[in-house]
């Protein structure tokens, strides 16, 4: 059921830190990325001797800082990560989208309500009576009739098999779908569902989502990304790297099989984009455990600032397409356009 | 309109004078108003000109980029729209006619000709056959061996190099970080670009030994025969990892491309497509073969090592691939 | 003697011709110029405009020639890795470790005044280069320019198309950016694909294996050095034998077998084509300054070999190839213990082998099949009589362009909204379906426009409606205006001397005789 709010917690947590730390689950993944590409590295744990041993340091002023005021913020444990779980799964990797990360936050009831770093900050929707009556308000409005009353889905009905089951995915995932307009959806039979005007405002979906997160709550939380510290050069060659293969090396989108299509990037916000790299939407790959946060940082800052923004210095783009635009303007507008001048140099009998 | 042939015209160009009078209208310009045209024209020619200036004040102040080309094209555009303007409209407007003299020249030539090949060289080689032909054959050597340097120096033969990766039993995989990769790093539905420990910044490491680790939902893989234990399983990540080449076996694009929901790589340049569960078997487009799968383990802390090398020759067909 | 001369002796060892005159003598002396100078410069063009298709092709060339020095002042072909400074102008690209190629290229876009203007205007350049040869090779093919005497310039000009097309993917492939590094890569798997000999070349071209360190400095010795020389001496001979052969005609007033009318090459050609390289040269600059091409930063580095795009295609004029290669079915020939990928071999070697033979080829298959003499022909034909020829021509190139669509059916799908899958069934049924359909239809055209009568292509006249006085109305055609009538005046011999045009007199003297006048 839902995470009860208990003063015992952090007395609770504290003991099973010890004993996972002297136990040695084999799923504490490597404490330190020891190879982050980011000049500024935003992981705060030290390399252990043994993956194994889980070494918990003091938070720095900065780290501590990061977390909302009148929350209490903690050294990351991967025992949250698993309170929390994805309904799909998640990594055992510390600071690469899951709650163990360097920095996790408790209100006073110790209800995890953020969790993050320097590069990203996970924050949990507003979760109180009048949010979650809202949510639940519009869930029914604008959500029940395909998804169910509960959220449960309806895995018989729709296109793509099912209207998808929307509890145990974090509130990531709601927001990302609703913020992008991508739902309501406007065709529920269509392959994939298009990004349009959202239908519904930020903080209607953020109150969805606290809602839905009630019902089995799970990460990521809605990412809130730190572009100041982004290295875009990282951000170029991991972007062409992890995302050019599907969104093209301009971010302009194309057709992919049997109908779904990758979208452009021209319109994606930064926390758009990180939910999509944490949530991996629809065909979309999840970068949950493969990426760290301060990859996912600095994708994010060279989408918003060069894809979204291309220096075009030699004058007009011709739209990403590549060669195939390029060819056709040189024939039409450079051949064509000499042809019609011999039209006039010459005769026409 | 007077055409007076003096000296009279011949196959070869003997002289060949005509005079024709100045009032003749093939000599008048066509243009109704000359002066006017030439007006105009006087004015494109000094628009040029101040384009041409333009070009240099632009270039000396550093302004806009487009104003390099703008001002470069408008003088360019100007000059030649004048030039063809005064030879369209203000030059004689013709037409004019000359005569085709034949290209062929007489049958004596012709014959003298032939008969300078045949007889004076032919005779030669006639009388001197065994000369001729190792000449002949010295010469064809001759070409042969200075070709070879040229052709062989260029690079090294192919041996068995095409066949072979880097993989090998007990190499770790990992990212173009050279981050190692724990059995439990990647949550549902990841992928990841993998190459052996080491080689990740080596040319043949991201050209040959580029791996694709696909993060499956468990119980969904179907392997092929012999390859049951090529796959490892997260703890509690609810995935089964495997590792197929990024090579696509068409033309070689790395396969980067990896749709969740149709549990499908799709090759980036040509569209063919590989399904991830049975053994990456091409369903559609170019692609004759399947990825080559690269059988993975764990070693003792959960790292994600490679049990082998490839079992074929990775990426597009050549002659002497098995 | 040869003292001092004053002017007026002067004048009168110079002739009538003055200063000119003397240069022609002098020049005469020297290299015998004078017979063969006057019939170079009565030399007759025809006037039509589709002549002119060729000279657009001559001028790019030239284009292509001055913005490529610059380029090779300021272009390092080395794949050798060097780190872009923390402070280059681009952000992206700061610290990122990439090959000098690339580091020179994006240098000379962002760092050299006029240098991204002389990138962009050399690429636009070869994209007009190519687009002018097809174009002026569809017009030499469509009006039988090709046939006796004129073969040799047809296998020089297609020649001249297979090395125009081969420079321009070496050209593009030399910035060794992602988008050409993943051409280079396709490039190479076609080697790859040509049986015995296949492993052998990609070997000998990269050196080793894929991607070697020494493949952009081989492709820029070829790109710079040795197809251009082979381009320029064949364009050379290609004009010295128009010059020789003279140009061909349409068939009209005055125009025979054995004579050209048109326009002599002093003053009135000059100026006109003379007018045109710098019109060439404004459209160009033009291109270059206000519409971007190639933007390689954009692209980023190919120093990742795993990295690549979706939806990269090769320039316009290799776009056939690729189109073939995404269409074609998953045939792969494997017997003995070798393997050839038919998938590869036959879209992207022999099926362009095939193309470029029958183009090459040509004169002789028409000869054989279409027009089946052996005449010597310096009149065209109208395309709407050789029906054949015109219904091959227009189905060949109705493949061919069925073919440059069937490269983009990704972008076809994304903007139509229709799955990929359907888009390239279609194709394979296109390509297959339209030149069938294309010959005939064609064919029937031409034989239309044949019996059509002399007003198809004219311009037509208006009618005029009348009412009668029993109030029905009646229409009847209003003769043609006068100026939209072509009157052209019978054709006159280049004149060598023009009467009424006497040297310049010397009024005061003619007015005034017995008055001596000095020059001083």
């Amino acid at each position: 059921m839902g995470m009860r709010t208990s003063p015992l917690r952090a007395v609770a947590r504290l003991a099973s830190l010890s004993i996972v730390g002297v136990a040695g689950l084999s799923w504490l993944a490597p404490i330190a990325d020891a190879a982050d590409t980011s000049t500024a590295s935003t992981t705060s744990t030290t390399v252990a001797a043994s993956p194994t041993i889980v070494v918990v340091k003091t938070l720095t002023p900065a780290e501590r800082a990061l977390c909302p005021t009148g929350t209490r913020a903690t050294p990351g444990t991967p025992a949250e990560a698993k309170a929390l779980m994805n309904e799909n799964g998640d990594t055992a990797r510390q600071n690469a989208g899951t709650a163990y990360s360097t920095v996790q936050c408790f209100n006073a009831s110790g209800q995890l309500v953020a969790y993050g770093n320097q590069a990203i900050m996970y924050h949990l929707p507003l979760t109180n009576s009048v949010t979650l009556a809202l949510g639940q308000q519009l869930y029914l409005a604008h959500c029940a009739s395909c998804h169910g009353v509960d959220a449960q889905g309806d895995p018989a009905a729709g296109h793509a098999g099912k209207y998808p089951d929307l509890t145990g995915l974090g509130p990531a995932t709601i927001n990302f779908w609703i913020t992008t307009g991508r739902m309501p959806a406007a065709d529920p039979t269509d392959v994939q569902a298009m990004r349009k005007p959202p239908k519904l405002t930020g903080a209607e979906a953020a109150a969805i989502a606290a809602w839905i997160n009630t019902l089995q709550p799970a990460t990521p939380f809605v990412p809130s990304v730190n572009l100041s510290t982004a290295n875009l050069a990282d951000g170029q060659s991991l972007f062409a790297l992890n995302c050019a293969a599907c969104h093209t090396i301009t971010g302009g989108g194309d057709a992919l099989a049997k109908g779904t299509y990758a979208p452009t990037l021209h319109w994606a916000t930064p926390t758009q984009i990180a939910e999509a790299l944490r949530t991996g939407p629809g065909n979309m790959p999840r970068f949950t455990g493969n990426l760290s946060d301060a990859q996912v940082r600095d994708i994010t800052a060279y989408v918003t600032s060069t894809i979204q923004h291309p220096s075009n210095i030699g004058g007009l783009g011709t739209g990403g397409l590549g060669p195939v635009a390029e060819g056709f303007i040189g024939l039409a507008l450079g051949v064509g356009l000499l042809m019609l001048v011999t039209f006039w140099v010459g005769d026409r009998q | 309109m007077t055409d007076q042939h003096i000296g009279g015209a011949d196959d070869h160009g003997a002289l060949d004078i005509t005079k024709v009078s100045a009032d003749a209208p093939q000599m008048q310009p066509l243009a109704r108003n000359p002066e006017s045209m030439e007006r105009w024209i006087a004015l494109l020619f000094i628009v040029g000109m101040v384009c041409f200036v333009g070009f240099i004040v632009a270039y000396w102040q550093n302004l806009a980029y487009w104003t390099y080309g703008a001002f470069l094209g408008g003088g360019m555009a100007a000059l030649g729209v004048g030039l063809v303007a005064w030879g369209k409209y203000l030059m004689p407007r013709g037409p004019f006619v000359e005569d085709r003299h034949p290209l062929a020249s007489s049958a004596d030539e012709r014959s003298a000709l032939a008969a300078a090949l045949v007889e004076r060289g032919g005779g030669t080689v006639k009388r001197r056959k065994v000369l001729g032909a190792l000449l002949g054959g010295g010469l064809g050597l001759s070409g042969l061996a200075i070709l070879v340097p040229f052709v062989r120096s260029l690079g090294p033969l192919p041996g068995d190099t095409l066949a072979q990766t880097d993989w090998k039993a007990g190499l770790h995989l990992v990212d173009i970080n050279g981050r190692r990769i724990h059995r439990d790093d990647l949550a549902l539905n990841g992928a990841l670009t993998v190459y052996p420990e080491g080689f990740e910044h080596t040319d043949n490491g991201t050209a040959v030994d580029q791996t694709m680790l696909i993060a499956l939902p468990q119980g969904q893989n179907m392997p092929r025969p012999g390859r049951a234990g090529w796959t490892v399983d997260g703890t509690y990540t609810g995935v089964t990892l495997i590792a197929y080449s990024k090579l696509c076996t068409h033309l070689g694009c790395p396969v980067g491309l990896y749709e969740t929901k149709l549990q499908a790589l799709v090759c980036p340049c040509h569209q063919s497509m590989f399904n991830v569960l049975d053994g990456a078997e091409p369903t559609f487009g170019p692609a004759p073969r399947p990825l080559p799968q690269l059988p993975i383990a764990t070693d003792a802390e959960g790292y994600l090592i490679a049990q082998a090398g490839y079992d074929q020759p990775v990426g597009p067909g050549y002659w002497e691939r098995p | 003697m040869t003292a001092a001369r004053t002017r007026r002796q002067q004048k009168a060892v110079a002739g009538p011709y003055g200063k000119v005159g003397q240069a022609v003598n002098e020049l005469d002396d020297r290299l015998g110029i004078a017979k063969g100078g006057r019939s170079f410069l009565d030399k007759i063009f025809p006037d039509h405009w589709s002549f002119m298709l060729g000279e657009i092709a001559l001028y790019s060339f030239v284009v292509l020639l001055l913005t490529g020095v610059f380029l090779t002042l300021y272009f390092v072909p080395s794949q050798g890795l060097v780190q872009i400074p923390k402070n280059f102008t681009y952000r992206p690209l700061r610290g990122q470790w990439v090959s000098q190629a690339f580091y020179s290229t994006v240098n000379m876009s962002f760092n050299v005044r006029c240098g991204l203007l002389m990138r962009q205007m050399h690429h636009w350049a070869c994209d007009i280069f190519v687009g002018s040869i097809v174009v002026h090779m569809a017009r030499v093919f469509f009006t039988g320019a090709f046939r006796k005497p004129r073969e040799t310039n047809w296998l020089i000009g297609g020649t001249l198309l297979i090395l125009a097309i081969t420079n321009g993917f070496l050209g593009y492939s030399l910035p060794d950016d992602l988008v050409s590094g993943t051409g280079i890569r396709i490039a190479d798997s076609i080697m790859l694909s040509i049986p015995v000999v296949g492993s052998y070349i990609s070997f000998f071209v990269f050196g080793g294996n894929f991607p070697g360190d020494i493949v952009i400095s081989r492709f820029y010795t070829l790109h710079v050095l040795l197809i251009p020389a082979i381009i320029v001496g064949l364009v050379t001979f290609h004009l010295i034998l128009l010059v020789r052969q003279k140009h061909t005609q349409f068939p009209g007033k005055g125009r025979t077998e054995t004579n050209v009318v048109g326009s002599p090459m002093f003053p009135v050609f000059m100026a006109k084509t003379q007018g045109f390289l710098f019109i060439t040269i404004a459209l160009t600059a033009a291109l270059g300054a206000f519409v971007q091409i190639n933007p390689i930063w954009q692209f980023g580095p190919y120093t990742n070999i795993s990295d690549i795009s979706y939806a990269v295609q090769p320039d316009w004029y290799m776009g056939f190839l690729d189109g073939l290669l995404r269409i074609f079915p998953a045939w792969e020939w494997n017997a003995w213990g070798h393997t050839i990928p038919l998938e590869v071999f036959i879209p992207a070697v022999v099926f362009p082998g095939i193309v470029f033979n029958i183009a090459l080829l040509w004169p002789w298959i028409d000869r054989k099949f279409i027009a089946k003499d052996h005449d010597l022909h310096n009149l065209l034909d109208r395309p709407r009589d050789v029906p054949r020829r015109t219904a091959f021509g227009a189905a060949f190139f109705a493949l061919l362009a069925i073919l440059f669509i069937a490269s983009s059916t990704d972008v076809l799908a994304n903007f139509f909204h229709i799955s990929l899958n359907t888009v390239l069934w279609a194709m394979r049924v296109l390509t297959i379906a339209v030149p069938l359909i294309t010959y005939p239809v064609a064919y029937a055209i031409c034989v239309e426009m044949q019996s059509g009568g002399s007003l198809i292509g004219k311009r037509k006249t208006a009618n005029v409606v009348m009412r009668t006085a029993e109030g029905g109305y009646v229409s009847v055609a209003a003769p043609y205006r006068a100026e939209d009538q072509h009157h052209e005046l019978d054709a006159t011999p280049v004149p060598t001397f023009i009467e009424g045009d006497e040297p310049a007199v010397d009024e005061l003297a003619a007015a005034t005789p017995g008055v001596r006048t000095v020059e001083r």
